[in-house]
């Protein structure tokens, strides 16, 4: 019985991996004119080398092939965001890489310093392996300033470094926190994204996506460089003054469609007049209006007028 | 033929007379008296572009599900207006543009507007006798700020909602009457009964237009029957204007002109994208976004509303919110108030009850100068108040430290300004040979090996190149220090 599942496991547990390192570690594209969006699908082709990634440009293929059928098997496939468990092997080097990278502040067994009383990085206890991933992936751990809002920066780590050290953390808490997604976003629902968006995250983020200052310091960052996983491991972790969004707030199908909205609209907007002059709204278009507008039109005055 | 045809109509009309009247008149061929043109140039292009997109606006709250080109809209439920205007955007040949165009002239109609009306003021060609034409002038900025607005908020999309939800609150915290005003102007609590939007076409395409061509018309005839005004300089004088008539070098001129404010009209219609409501979605009253302005004619308003401490006067049952009331009501007000009867003050101030044709230059009049650099410093204070969250995110500050920064920099700014420019202007006048020809400077080398730097010899005709200098009332610092001791001054007092 163990032995006739042992094999489909793996298939499964490798093309998870194999998956979350081709998707999660650029951002998705998307093309904001057509719902029927051909983003690249990561499929192990059979007679493939072990372990080989191959990219189709074309949408799901017609033939069925052992990986389309462990996706179709995975347990966690809800509405197009599959949830992943990293494979054990990863919590070995992940506790290496940690001891070496982030104990220093949290503490080699990740359950965070105090000193003075006063708490100098958080127990990370508990979180899930999105979460780590989140911070680690965006680069805004390991952290550049205490004091002051993580900033997102390129990441310090590989895509397998974070998904080991995402895999220690979670070891310490089985089960508890948020897994790390593997989203497709084809074939989400653009619509559905946009109202959701507008809905629950524009009043921070901006309608644009661009990000803008909140009060006392904080800020909402931009999300044009976000990935589709690290849109979802915000919503489902709440990062930092983020609010967190569980599946009773917005259910994983709406979470992929925000997604798909995120990468593959607000990042590629329709500038279908022109330069899109940072998306700021009336502060950049002012600018332009009085100093190319009026400029211009003066400095022709100056032209064709008298100077004397 | 033509002339008989001509002699036809004249014979009925009678418009030989003043046909040439206007032929003939002169235009001062100084730049800086292009700059009204501007203006003119694109209110013309407003009223062209706004007659194509009433065509294919549709002025109506009535909310349908859209089923047009953008796919993140698609089976959206939204208002008529905004299908209609992502409509013209996406589904209509030559919309974009013409769109655009509309809103960047409205933007380039006001700012030159701002600059045309700077030039008249630091000038003085607001004096007498043409105290009328600056107070028509300024009703065409107020007007064209509020048409600016209204034409904003026209396509329903959720940054322009946000405004006109401003609008209301500001309608509404005027005291004792702004409920029942607000009430009226909605149809009932916000967002209303969905009558706004038909309400402010009706406003934006038709009332408000009418009336600034009207000022328009009465603009330009004060100008054709007062005549232009002209800096001072050789031959000119307070009985002549000195320029280029009207035909044919000045209607050459002109009409160059209005080709060129079209090329930066559509030019940034075509290239630079304007207020792209499709990627802002439908208002809907419980919905926001962040980093909300209006556009820049009302930014200074908006600033104010940012930086004004939260408050409010509570007594009989009534509450007067002057954290809305005094920066959206009282603070234009007095704005527009000051703008109107500034020619009045100043003539009370200075007595002076003269006909005026020749122009000051600014350094000569340091307190004029100073006071109006004094309130441009102010409106462009509150201006960039008005972008506080964005200064905060570019600039990486917190947003509560960008506040108090305005609320200080806001009073005090102007008065920097005013002593500045007053002491600028009195250096200025001081300084040696200003407003004469330059003449110039030989440099010599001695025997010895010593340089020293000499005047060249007067050219001829540069005694009568001397600029005439301007009467000045005797009340202006003639007395001031840096006056009495500088050499070369002008000091003409008739």
């Amino acid at each position: 019985m163990t032995a006739r599942l042992a094999a489909p496991a793996a298939l499964v547990g490798a093309v998870a991996v194999f998956g979350l390192v081709a998707f999660s570690s650029g951002p998705a594209r998307a093309d904001t004119s057509s719902t029927t969006t051909a983003p690249t699908t990561v499929s192990t082709v059979p007679g493939a080398q072990p372990g080989t990634v191959q990219q189709t440009p074309t949408a799901v293929t017609a033939v069925p092939s052992p990986s389309a059928a462990a996706k179709n098997a995975a347990p966690s496939n809800q509405g197009g965001i599959i949830y992943t468990d990293l494979p054990a092997s990863f919590i070995a080097p992940g506790q290496a890489l940690f001891a070496a990278n982030c104990a220093s502040c949290h503490g080699p067994l990740a359950n965070g310093v105090v000193k003075n009383g006063v708490a100098i990085a958080p127990n990370l206890e508990g979180l899930g392996a999105g979460t780590v991933d989140f911070w680690v992936s965006t680069g805004r751990m390991p952290l550049e300033n205490i004091s002051a809002q993580a900033i997102r920066k390129p990441p310090r780590f590989n895509r397998i470094q974070t998904l080991e050290i995402a895999a220690w953390v979670q070891s310490l808490a089985p089960g508890q926190g948020t897994k790390v997604p593997l989203v497709k976003t084809a074939g989400a629902d653009l619509e559905s994204g946009n109202t959701l968006f507008t809905l629950n995250c524009a009043a921070c983020h901006t309608i644009s996506g661009a990000g803008d200052a909140l009060a006392f310091g904080a800020y909402a960052p931009s999300l044009h460089l976000a990935t589709p996983t690290q849109v979802i491991e915000a919503i489902r972790s709440g990062p930092g003054n983020m609010p967190r969004f569980s599946p009773g707030n917005i259910t994983d199908t709406e979470a992929r469609d925000i997604t798909a909205y995120v990468t593959g609209v607000l990042q590629h907007p329709n500038n279908a007049g022109g330069a899109g002059l940072g998306g700021i709204g009336p502060v950049g278009e002012g600018f332009v209006g009085l100093l190319i507008g009026v400029g211009v039109l003066m400095l022709v005055c100056f032209w064709i007028g008298d100077r004397q | 033929m033509i002339d008989k045809s001509l002699n036809w109509v004249d014979d009925r009309l009678g418009i030989a007379k003043g046909g040439r009247t206007f032929l003939d008149k002169i235009f001062p061929d100084h730049w800086s008296f292009m700059l009204g043109e501007i203006a003119l140039y694109s209110f013309v292009i407003l009223l062209g572009t706004g007659v194509f997109l009433t065509l294919y606006f549709v002025p109506s709250g009535h909310e349908i599900v859209y089923h047009g080109s953008y796919v993140p809209l698609r089976g959206q439920r939204v208002s008529e207006a905004y299908a209609s205007t992502v409509g013209l955007s996406f589904d209509v040949r030559s919309g974009l543009l013409m769109r655009q165009a509309h809103h960047w002239a409205a933007d380039i109609f006001l700012g030159a507007i701002a600059v045309h009306m700077a030039r008249v003021f630091f000038t003085g060609a607001f004096r007498k006798p043409r105290e009328f034409n600056w107070i028509v002038g300024t009703l065409m900025l107020i007007l064209g700020i509020v048409n600016g607005f209204l034409g904003y908020s026209l396509p329903d999309d959720l940054v322009s909602g946000t405004g006109i939800r401003i609008a209301y609150s500001i309608t509404e915290s005027i005291p004792l009457v702004g409920t029942y005003l607000s009430f009226f102007l909605f149809g009932g609590n916000y967002p209303g009964s969905g009558i706004i939007i038909p309400r402010f076409y009706v406003l934006h395409v038709l009332i408000v237009p009418a009336i600034i061509v009207g000022l328009l018309a009465a603009h330009l005839g004060l100008l054709v029957k007062q005549k232009h005004t002209q800096f001072p300089g050789k031959g000119k004088t307070e009985h002549n204007v000195v320029g280029s008539p009207m035909f044919p070098t000045f209607i050459a001129k002109t009409t160059g002109f209005l080709f060129m404010a079209s090329a930066v009209t559509f030019g940034l219609g075509g290239f630079a994208q304007i207020n792209p409501i499709w990627q802002f979605g439908q208002y809907e009253p419980y919905q926001i976004s962040y980093a909300v302005q209006p556009d820049w004619y009302m930014g200074w308003l908006d600033g104010a509303l940012r930086i004004m401490p939260s408050w409010e006067w509570v007594g009989w049952g009534h509450t007067i919110p002057l954290e809305v009331f005094l920066p959206a009501v009282v603070f234009p007000g007095l704005v527009f108030n000051i703008l109107i009867v500034w020619p009045f003050i100043e003539s009370i101030y200075t007595k002076d009850t003269n006909y005026h044709n020749l122009l000051d230059r600014p350094r000569d009049r340091p307190k004029r100068t100073a006071a109006g650099a004094s309130m441009l410093t102010l409106l462009f204070a509150v201006f960039f108040a008005s972008s506080t969250d964005v200064m905060a995110n570019f600039f990486q500050l917190p947003l509560l430290d960008v506040l108090w920064f305005f609320r200080f920099f806001v009073p005090l700014a102007p008065i920097v300004a005013y002593f500045l420019t007053y002491k600028i202007c009195n250096e200025m006048r001081a300084a040696e040979g200003i407003g004469k020809r330059k003449r110039a400077l030989v440099v010599s080398r001695s025997a010895e090996g010593e340089y020293s730097t000499v005047k060249s010899e007067p050219r001829p005709g540069d005694a009568h190149e001397e600029l005439e200098a301007i009467p000045v009332p005797t009340y202006i610092d003639t007395t001031h220090p840096d006056l009495a001791t500088a050499a070369g001054v002008r000091r003409v007092i008739r």
